[in-house]
């Protein structure tokens, strides 16, 4: 803090927190606040420090920088006319994310973002959303985020960074940008893409680049080979009948997935026995969301994947199709893979031609998304399951062109980096050492939420706004344009890359919301004007701004000389040269979300282990490496050893250790310090995606693991009852009878549950994907609290919903299935029977009420819930949680104290709401008014909830499905959640290893025995599990 | 009343007391040691090892209310933990006292009088351990009062559909029952006591204590009844108690807990455990305090020796058939949960249990054994060790139950053990302050057996003392 001792010693008015700081009783009471540490006031500046000077400034002197949303939202002096206290307000707007924003509904109370929602108007979400941005709302409210701009550490204000800029521009613009350097994370965006042409008029000799870790840039060059541009596709896997992914997580991992999996689901859903399904194909390394759905499901390592797809292009032209750029594939026609397997599929895909659909996913090279593009081509799926978009207002992340740009800065080449959020200096390659190339820039900008691992190195830093704060635009993957509208006042008078940007092009501090308008009154509501802003504003959408798409033609040289020019990988690993697969991760993405309570202690879908990462691997490879569950592993490569612990997950290839990005932070946050290990300095530039050469030794020590589901068999139980298309057909209540119901009775006269509404749930286990969306609605919606690693390695998550992951088949090819469970509402609860206090209870309308003041912590309730969904406060989770993520807890939902038990309410307070409504407008609520947070999150529609009383609900005919079933209804507990059974379209050609035997109904009678002659006899007998 | 055959042939064959003390022999020999001027040493060693993890047990009580029960290992699918598994084995011990005292008293169990006292004041301070965990376990202790049936302005009633309500009324009686019975029993020894006092605080108090006894027909008359009544009311108690603490387990839908034979197996188990407990105290009681041997003989022991055979075998007999039970419903839940008991990742806590309870009692066939004062006080820590063991095994059933999504695993804290050694503490200093305080043979009882009392040989129960 060198200004400390430059400024004037007594100064009349103080200008600025520096000057201030200078205060003899300042001073004073910073050593008596933080006795030693007064001196580093003098050194050179610390993170430390800062945070002391900030901390005891604010305290001295009241003054904070930080608006909080509170003064600008109570009281209103006058109320706004649409503004009823108490009701929520929903907004919608767009969350940027790379290439492919998602439009969503924010819910806000009294002008505070309490829940995002998918907008169903919007293309890319169609009412849904995801894990990540339901999560997302929480790192707004993150204390941690950055709160001042700062420069070389010292706090500036905007408009200090505004002269700085002033002065400095000039020197930029008299030599066009010369060693001016642009740095942004990939985006599609109107406005900045005008601005970004007018820096470029502006800066001739600038440079802007994109970079992001996860990004589409193979598949952006692979179609860019095979059609000369750059395209975006727009999948329609709702017309697809085969599908065949080759890694491409497209249900969860990558790009749209909210869009696909409500594609996917509709392809998949089947409600009667006449109704068709899709096959799933799925070639993949380590598990996925998507792996979990597929019908055939190929393990393989992620290395041997291109070389698969080029064995499958030669399969499919030796039965007689003509597949362009193929005459490239001659090294790959001998080759060891499961030919049957092979064969089966490429049958399946010739049988389907113009109905399949082939898609690689985003970590697999150029060539495989060429070559999947000509197969696509030569299977007449262009224009029918997939059409393509030239792309407008985008730009890509490119790691070429930031490994040119690394070169110029160590070169010295580059005078003035500015970069708009990422965190290169975290995540580019390891190779490329950003941080080392940084010290070679004069000048380096960085906008970012966090002071993160880039922030700490560059001269300015700036405060960026989150995408609930700001304005801005996007363009969704179909072409449609949106406005992302502010929610709230930035809460520390952030900044959003749209006014960073057009401050360097104009010179001036412009306001975003002025960008954007420009952009938009110029470009889309010419002469339309404010009505047209407004609407566009209220819908979150541009309507009728996508596209369709078209094919554009294959150019079969390009795809052939790109699979010369970038042969793919014909070797094997072994346990000696072992594959790493660099994935992202389900619940931090690449680390942004790495100090986000919500997503840090979100389970993974696949590992169920929350708070840390883990080496994700086969049994094969675990024996072979000789080690055990849980134990450390040293993995090596590129020169560094990371620990992490070993997981054996059933399905993984061999041979090959999958590894999640984003954890292993030091100094980022009180959240995501110190969880996991950060695997980015093992990612070099030549292998971003998957890379051989790993080396892995175990160390006999165990690491404890925060996983919230330690057991993945289902121990031969009917649990999540599945069996095969064929089998449906011929037994369509194979799902009731695979358990004898009894007749039960009850110990006490019945309730007949006939009047009023009545609630129900049904949940369909044919289109869960497993993506846990589901959990962090409910986690939104019900201010469930985040209790931090050891709780949950204690079992002592509060998360009321969960999804149950089983595996199935055999350790080594286990099959995964989902099952989302949460209170199940049973009409006989066990729960209410025990309770001492009658603290839980059954109202008229079916809920299994939860009183939270008569509650004293028996937890008799617990113990007798044969699901166990009911989650105990053994601490006060809520006391101490931060004043700013309070004002994230949804006002219409108690917050829970120490010592009760809480549970799922069926979002109690969204039924009281549509009942509210309904009676002001002298009606009964309507079928589908009242969506559960799980529901309306839900990208599958795969939850439906309403009136069972009302025979025309969804819910009820869902009820009615022969493939309806309670799980352990056999005990008598009546649940008001049922699930429709799981079903399997298999290829008769390779059949199922798990449905090869014929169902056999459960023989009826009592004495049989319940439910021990299940489908496929012991079928899930010899399970996979932990 | 006829005594039985065996009674008599009992009777006959063994002196109750040996030695053959006359009538001021007893009382100088159980008063001298509440009477005796210097605490003994080992006394205040004791007392100051009790004392602290009494201390302790209160420290960590109030660190529990300050910051919650998740100071404890408890989870979910584990909802209850050390604490219930605590309450159980106190309440199974405080089994004992009222069995010797009203069940062998209306069976006529002459040897029953030598150890009476003793086991009485044992399932008194074991139930006031018992009483603590269910207060504290809950999760907002300050609103536990909504467990009892009190009339309030917020219209709240407890659900006597609850186990936990039983519980409340079960224990509570029992405590009621028994330390009134207790109670009675002490009042002429108090005036014993009251009429030898040198001080006059001791005079005092135990005047007041003795409620004005002065050993009339009358009141002999009326103590008599009084006793008999009582015995006869707590005889049920017996065995409502521990059925109704089983019910807990019993009435609830999970496997290993939900089975019709737990009323009868936790009644016998408790008797087991608490006779365990009777025979550990009562040696440690003739170690310290010599004269006592002649007392709590040997013969005595042995007979405890023997029920204590026989409940370790009733006890087994049920572990077998829960056993064959789960195997013969079919019902692929409940079988696993046994075999999960067994072969699971807490198997040895099961073969602790089943060693120390089955197993081990089994030496008591030999009537060395049984008259060996070492092996049966190993045996009878056994014994105790084995039936914590029981309940621990029957509470952490949970952790593997319906759905294998759920499955976890528990594990002890450092409060979870700190507080079950803190009951030991609070047991024990209740108890050396009896020892210290209070006779602990009843002294009007035991010479109603000496051979001084049976002279006319007309009727062979107690029909008084001196």
């Amino acid at each position: 803090m060198p200004s400390l001792k430059n400024g004037n010693s007594k100064p009349a008015y103080w200008r600025s927190m520096d000057q201030l700081a200078d205060t003899d009783d300042f001073r004073q009471f910073v050593e008596k606040e933080f006795p030693g540490e007064a001196g580093q006031l003098d050194s050179p500046v610390t993170r430390r420090s800062f945070l002391t000077v900030m901390g005891a400034s604010m305290a001295l002197a009241g003054l904070t920088g930080c608006r909080k949303p509170v003064e600008h939202i109570v009281p209103y002096v006058s109320q706004p006319e649409d503004a009823v206290i108490g009701k929520p307000q929903f907004y919608a707007t767009v969350m940027p994310r790379g290439t492919a924003p998602l439009g969503v509904v924010v819910e806000t109370h009294e002008g505070r973002p309490t829940k995002i929602e998918g907008n169903e108007l919007h293309p890319s979400s169609l009412g849904s959303s995801d894990l990540l941005a339901l999560g997302s709302m929480l790192n707004m409210y993150d204390p941690d985020r950055s709160k001042r701009n700062l420069q070389n550490g010292a706090i500036k204000t905007w408009d200090d960074f505004v002269g700085w800029w002033q002065e400095h521009e000039a020197a930029l613009a008299e030599n066009r940008g010369e060693g001016f350097a642009l740095l942004s994370e990939s985006f599609a965006s109107p406005t900045l893409n005008r601005l970004r042409s007018e820096f470029l008029k502006k800066y001739p000799r600038a440079r802007w680049i994109a970079y992001d870790p996860i990004s589409e840039e193979n598949r952006d060059r692979g179609l860019a080979a095979a059609t000369g541009s750059v395209q975006q596709p727009v999948y329609q896997f709702e017309d697809a009948e085969i599908i065949l992914s080759l890694e491409s997580d497209f249900l969860q991992g990558e790009e749209e997935s909210v869009k696909h999996s409500r594609a996917f689901a509709a392809g998949r859903r089947v409600m009667k026995p006449e109704d068709t399904m899709n096959r799933l194909y799925v070639v993949e390394s380590g598990q996925s969301t998507t792996g979990s759905m597929a019908d055939h499901r190929l393990r393989m390592p992620a290395g041997r994947i291109a070389a698969f797809t080029a064995a499958l292009a030669l399969e499919l032209e030796k039965k007689g199709l003509s597949i362009a750029g193929s005459d490239a594939l001659a090294p790959y026609a001998s080759h060891n893979f499961d030919r049957t397997w092979l064969e089966a599929v490429a049958d399946d895909l010739l049988h389907h031609r113009g109905k399949s659909l082939v898609t690689a996913g985003r970590r697999q090279p150029a060539g495989v998304h060429a070559l999947v593009y000509a197969i696509n081509d030569a299977l007449g799926n262009h224009g029918h399951t997939i059409r393509y978009r030239s792309r407008e207002d985008v730009l890509g992340s490119d790691s070429a062109a930031l490994k040119q740009l690394v070169d110029e800065m160590k070169g010295g080449q580059v005078g003035t980096l500015v970069m708009l959020g990422g965190n290169p200096v975290y995540n580019a390659p390891a190779d490329l050492d950003f941080a080392g190339a940084l010290k070679g820039v004069d000048v380096s900008v960085h906008l970012s939420e966090f002071v993160d691992e880039t922030s700490k190195k560059v001269t300015w830093h700036l405060t960026r706004t989150h995408f609930l704060e700001m304005w801005g635009d996007a363009r969704a993957t179909d072409g449609s344009v949106s406005v992302i509208q502010p929610m709230i006042d930035p809460l520390y008078g952030s900044h959003s890359e749209i006014e960073l940007v057009a401050l360097m092009v104009s010179g001036e501090p412009v306001r975003g919301h002025d960008a954007v308008q420009e952009t938009w009154m110029g470009r889309y509501l010419r002469g339309e004007g404010e009505r047209g802003w407004r609407r566009v504003l209220h819908d979150g959408i541009l309507a009728n701004s996508g596209e369709q798409g078209g094919a554009p033609r294959v150019n079969a040289r390009g795809v052939s000389s790109l699979l010369r020019d970038e042969p793919f990988s014909t070797d094997e690993p072994t346990r000696d040269n072992l594959e790493f697969v660099f994935a992202s991760s389900y619940t931090l993405y690449d680390g942004r979300y790495a100090n986000n309570g919500w997503l840090v202690e979100a389970p993974d879908p696949i590992s169920k282990m929350s708070w840390s990462n883990a080496a994700l691997l086969s049994k094969k490879t675990a024996d072979d490496l000789g080690v055990k569950e849980r134990e450390a592993l040293i993995l090596s490569a590129n020169g560094v050893d990371i620990e992490l612990p070993v997981y054996v997950v059933p399905g993984h290839a061999d041979n090959s250790i999958t590894l999640e990005m984003g954890w292993g932070r030091k100094g980022f946050g009180r959240v995501a310090d110190g969880h996991g290990a950060d695997i980015f300095p093992m990612r070099t530039s030549a292998g971003v995606d998957f890379a051989l050469g790993g080396k892995a030794t175990g160390t006999g020590r165990k690491l404890e693991i925060a996983n919230t589901q330690d057991h993945g068999s289902m121990e031969g139980r009917e649990i999540i009852r599945e069996a095969t298309l064929d089998t449906y057909r011929k037994h369509p209540k194979f799902a009731k009878e695979m358990v004898h119901v009894p007749d039960l009775k009850s110990l006490w006269k019945d309730w007949t549950w006939s009047e009023g509404y009545q609630w129900g749930m049904a949940i369909d286990l044919n289109v869960c994907t497993g993506c846990n969306a589901c959990v962090i609605a409910c986690q939104s919606e019900n201010n469930v609290p985040v209790v931090g690693k050891d709780p949950v390695r204690n079992g002592r998550e509060m998360h009321w919903m969960r999804l149950d992951r089983y595996f199935v088949g055999t350790i080594e090819d286990g099959r995964m299935v989902n099952q989302p469970m949460m209170c199940q509402h049973c009409e006989m609860a066990p729960c209410e029977q025990v309770c001492p206090v009658n603290a839980t209870s059954h109202d008229n309308e079916g809920l299994n009420v939860m009183t939270y003041n008569r509650c004293i912590g028996t937890r008799y309730c617990s113990n007798n819930c044969p699901y166990k969904v009911r989650r105990f406060n053994f601490f006060n989770y809520t006391n101490k949680l931060p004043e700013l993520i309070q004002m994230a807890q949804n006002p219409d939902v108690t917050v829970r104290s120490r010592g009760v038990m809480e549970k799922c309410t069926f979002c109690t307070q969204r039924i009281n709401a549509g009942k509210y409504q309904a009676k002001a407008e002298g009606r009964e609520v309507r079928d589908g008014e009242v969506k559960t947070a799980c529901q309306q999150a839900c990208p599958t529609n795969a939850i439906s909830f309403g009136n069972i009383n009302d025979p025309k609900s969804e819910v009820s005919s869902w009820k009615k499905n022969s493939r309806n079933y309670g799980v352990l209804e056999e005990f008598n507990t009546r649940p008001r959640t049922t699930y429709l059974a799981r079903l399997h379209n298999p290829n008769p050609k390779l059949g199922d290893p798990v449905f090869d035997t014929e169902f056999v109904p459960h023989g009826g009678g009592h004495g049989e025995g319940h439910g021990s002659n299940g489908h496929g006899g012991n079928d899930h007998g010899a399970e996979a599990g932990h | 009343m006829s005594a039985t055959t065996s009674n008599a042939s009992v009777r006959s064959t063994e002196p109750l007391v040996w030695g053959n003390p006359s009538f001021h022999d007893v009382t100088q020999t159980v008063s001298g040691i509440v009477e005796e001027r210097k605490t003994p040493i080992w006394w205040w060693v004791a007392i100051s090892i009790s004392g602290a993890l009494t201390l302790n047990f209160f420290a960590m009580m109030a660190y529990l209310f300050w910051t919650g029960i998740g100071v404890w290992g408890n989870n979910v699918p584990v909802g209850w933990g050390w604490p219930i598994v605590n309450f159980v084995f106190w309440v199974g011990i405080g089994h004992a006292g009222t069995l010797i005292s009203a069940v062998l008293f209306l069976l006529r169990q002459k040897w029953r009088t030598s150890i009476n006292r003793f086991a009485e004041a044992m399932t008194i301070f074991a139930v006031i351990c018992a009483l603590i965990f269910p207060g504290i376990h809950v999760g907002r202790i300050w609103v536990a009062y909504f467990m009892f049936p009190i009339p309030n302005q917020m219209a709240m009633w407890p659900n006597f559909r609850s186990a936990l309500m039983w519980d409340v009324f079960a224990v509570g009686t029992y405590f009621t029952a028994s330390f009134l019975f207790w109670y009675t029993g002490l009042v002429p020894d108090w005036a014993t006591l009251r009429d030898r006092a040198q001080t006059k605080w001791r005079r005092l108090i135990y005047g007041v204590l003795a409620m004005g006894w002065r050993n009339g027909n009358k009141q002999w008359k009326h103590y008599e009844l009084a006793y008999l009544l009582l015995a006869g009311i707590s005889t049920p108690l017996v065995l409502s108690v521990h059925s109704v603490v089983s019910t807990d387990f019993a009435t609830s839908m999970q496997f290993g807990w939900h089975t019709t034979i737990f009323p009868p197996y936790f009644v016998a188990g408790a008797i087991f455990s608490g006779f365990g407990m009777v025979m550990t105290l009562a040696i440690l009681a003739r170690i310290v305090y010599p004269p006592v041997k002649n007392y709590m003989t040997v013969t005595t022991l042995e007979r405890m020796a023997k029920v204590i055979m026989l409940t370790g075998m009733m006890v087994g007999y049920a572990y077998i058939t829960e056993f064959f039970m789960a195997y013969y419903s079919g019902n692929k839940y409940e079988q696993f949960v046994f075999v999960n008991r067994m072969f699971g990742p807490y198997a040895w806590a099961y073969w602790i249990m089943f060693s120390c309870n089955v197993i081990i009692p089994q030496i008591f066939w030999s009537k060395k054994m049984r008259t060996s004062i070492p092996v049966l006080f190993v045996a009878s820590i056994f014994v105790n060790i084995g039936m914590w063991f029981e309940r621990f095994v029957i509470v952490i059933t949970m952790h593997r139950d319906f759905l294998p999504s759920s499955w976890g695993m528990f594990k002890p804290t450092i409060y979870d053990i700190g507080i079950f050694a803190g009951s030991f503490g609070l047991f024990f200093t209740l108890f050396l302050l009896f020892l210290r305080f209070v006779p602990m043979i009843a002294m009007s009882e035991i010479k109603g057996v000496l051979p001084q009392a049976q002279v006319k040989h007309h009727h062979g129960h107690d029909e008084g003392g001196a």
